[in-house]
């Protein structure tokens, strides 16, 4: 009354063991990989807002001297009207441009 | 061999067991023993890692070549907190900040006020502070002081539209929403929800994969692209401020639009306000008069009733009539603005010469179902532009039998409406006779990289073409040979005008004998327009007529827009005159 049985090449505790220990690596290199992934979106998102800092003060200093040129009263500054004002003609080559 | 195997089953049972002993007895100590304790720090990260997140869309102008410039971004630096719990000499820790960050840091009073608060693990005292402000003052290490990073909204442009880029502020909640203007209108384009990037990777993996995979709120959320031209609207809101210095007006306002598409390049108001610097608002200044308040305009309506009465057929250019100088009207007197009787004259002297009398005479020949039938097919509905709390149209009077209330809607008395809606109808005479969707959003550039444009809706015809032009004729001849007594003609463009002037309301419904509203509008080429200007000042004191308070800044706008966007001749030779 032999029962023939399964034979397999590593006992169940070995197989369960490795499989624990791979799953374990694993989780642990997901998790580093998404840590690392968000530490570095984080990281790449805040130098961009930095540099988006930068470039509103740039557009904020541009805009300040659109206002102050648009605010220049010439004649103090010391320049003169023109003496007469030239319209281009309509035929001309400058008129349509 | 079998009791080898139950050896281990247990060893490795037992660990599992101990293993989860130990996390239980963990999680006891955490959550029962310590638990209130870790709250609190909890609750204090919480605080300090909200404040530095804050996240939301940009507003851009569009310049002449298409370079964006933001009207509203983001600022990043440092906020100051303390921890009262830590904190030692509240004093030399005030003095330290403010060494450092003086502008935006707490008086010494409310300082060692919230120094007092012994219960507070953090309350924060300064912030806005710069780089190298938040560098320094980290670099100091007081003890209770902490440094934190925060972001907040910031706008390039101080003043400049003020009113129509809107603002941003807790409102009932405690997030920050936008209140006014486009942050208002756009809110939901430009709110983010800022924890994207601290959620837990796994938990959203199996409870949300859904949303994960297609983030519906990519499919709108971005910034948004404004038609506002940053040095078109600099010019505008100068010339506003000048007239408005020059002649101590209540409020002055204007709007640059381009009459074909409804794209707006320039608005704005005066007063305004900085909207870096909302502390101590005047909060009606909060309010955009362009859309908000409504007011008699006056005499610029007269193109509108010229228009509707060509498009009904009831006049034709050639028509004329006797003006009488006065009329009566229902028991009311209607009068010319120089009381003078022209006699038989064309109806295109009604709008070169500006008379209330013809104007009537008009309406009486369109008749009462007619005249609303056409003002409420331009003033009956709001125009749709995308800002907030855009008001209607009181066109009331138009339901009422009285020939007067039809008498005096033509030229501008007796019905109000926003400069919005007054722009977007005399808009419509300016492109041909069809009217369009004035906006100020040209599309929403998504997060993801993609420009959307924005479909602004089916234009409306509301006059024939044929009656647009022949308007249009009439409003050319009275730039080139009336306003200013012709010295304003530009030998090279056609420029189509219209002046108002407007005695304002009293409360009690009268109308005072001093106080006026004077308006003006122009658009060019006349017959082929890429710019129509709508100006007011409400109130302008020492003088009376549109003609004399507005006309040198509609003139300059209209010189500035011709060399700024070198818009070709219309007409003429090369000629010459003195300035």
């Amino acid at each position: 009354m032999h029962k023939n049985r399964l034979h397999l090449p590593l006992s169940p505790v070995s197989l369960c063991t490795g499989l624990v220990a791979v799953l374990g690596v694993a989780y642990i290199g997901l998790i580093a990989v998404v840590m690392s992934y968000a530490a570095l979106t984080i990281e790449f998102s805040q130098s961009v807002r930095n540099d988006e800092s930068k470039v509103a003060t740039l557009e904020a200093q541009y805009l300040a001297t659109v206002a102050k040129i648009t605010d220049t009263d010439y004649a103090t500054a010391g320049y003169a009207k023109p003496v007469a004002e030239v319209f281009v003609p309509a035929k001309s080559v400058t008129a349509l441009r | 061999m079998r009791a080898q195997f139950r050896t281990r089953i247990r060893i490795v049972l037992a660990s599992v067991v101990f293993i989860a002993l130990l996390i239980v007895v963990r999680l006891y100590f955490v959550q029962i023993v310590n638990g209130e304790d870790y709250a609190q720090k909890a609750e204090t990260q919480y605080a300090s890692g909200g404040s530095g997140l804050f996240d939301r869309g940009s507003i851009y102008f569009t310049r002449k070549d298409g370079t964006l410039i933001s009207a509203a971004t983001l600022e990043t630096g440092f906020l100051v907190a303390i921890n009262p719990q830590v904190l030692g000499n509240s004093a030399a820790a005030h003095a330290a900040i403010d060494a450092v960050a003086s502008s935006t840091l707490l008086s010494q009073s409310a300082f060692a006020a919230a120094a007092a608060k012994k219960s507070l693990v953090y309350v924060e005292v300064a912030h806005h502070l710069s780089d190298t402000q938040g560098m320094t003052l980290a670099a100091e290490n007081i003890p209770g002081v902490e440094v934190l990073r925060e972001r907040w909204r910031y706008y390039p442009g101080g003043d400049l539209a003020a009113q129509s880029i809107g603002i941003v502020s807790y409102g009932s909640g405690d997030t920050l929403t936008g209140q006014t203007g486009l942050e208002a209108y756009y809110d939901n384009v430009l709110t983010r929800s800022g924890d994207a990037l601290y959620k837990n990777f796994f938990a959203e993996l199996f409870s949300n994969i859904g949303s994960m995979l297609v983030n519906a709120r990519d499919a709108h959320q971005g910034d948004i692209i404004t038609t506002i031209e940053p040095e078109v609207e600099t010019r505008l809101v100068d010339d506003l401020a000048a007239a408005n210095a020059q002649y101590s007006s209540n409020t002055t306002g204007g709007i640059i639009m381009v009459p074909s598409t409804g794209a707006i390049i320039a608005l704005g108001s005066y007063p305004t306000f900085d909207e870096n610097n909302l502390q101590n608002i005047d909060p009606s200044l909060l309010v955009n008069p362009l859309v908000s308040h409504v007011y008699e305009f006056g005499s610029i309506m007269k193109p509108i009733t010229m228009a509707s009465a060509l498009t009904a057929g009831v006049i034709t250019p050639q028509s004329t009539y006797d003006d009488t100088g006065c009329i009566t009207v229902d028991t009311a007197r209607i009068c010319n603005w120089n009381y003078h009787a022209y006699g038989v004259i064309p109806v295109q002297t009604i709008i070169m010469q500006s008379l209330n009398v013809g104007a009537s005479w008009i309406a009486e020949q369109l008749g009462q179902s007619k005249f609303r039938e056409y003002f409420t097919k331009v003033f009956g509905q709001k125009t749709g532009v995308d800002l907030p709390n855009e008001s209607e149209a009181l066109i009331g009077n138009l339901s009422k039998p009285q020939q007067i209330y039809y008498d005096t809607a033509s030229f501008g008395e007796g019905i109000a409406v926003t400069p919005m809606q007054m722009i977007r109808a005399l808009g419509a005479v300016a492109n041909h006779g069809v009217m369009v969707t004035p906006h100020l959003a040209s599309g929403v550039m998504l997060d993801t990289g993609l420009v959307r444009p924005y479909d602004w809706g089916t234009d409306v015809p509301v006059f024939s073409a044929t009656a647009a032009r022949e308007t249009i004729v009439m409003m050319d001849a009275l730039f080139d040979d009336v306003l200013d007594g012709g010295k304003v003609r530009i030998p090279t463009m056609s420029v189509a005008v219209k002046t108002g002037t407007a005695q304002l309301p009293t409360p009690t419904g009268t109308y005072y004998n001093d106080k006026f509203l004077d308006s003006e509008v122009a658009f060019f080429p006349s017959f082929d327009p890429q710019f129509i200007i709508l100006l007011y000042t409400v109130d302008p004191k020492n003088t009376i007529y549109a003609a004399d308070s507005l006309t040198p800044a509609l003139v300059d706008l209209v010189h500035f827009l011709i060399d700024y966007y070198a818009v070709p001749p219309d007409r003429g030779v090369a000629t010459s005159t003195s300035p």
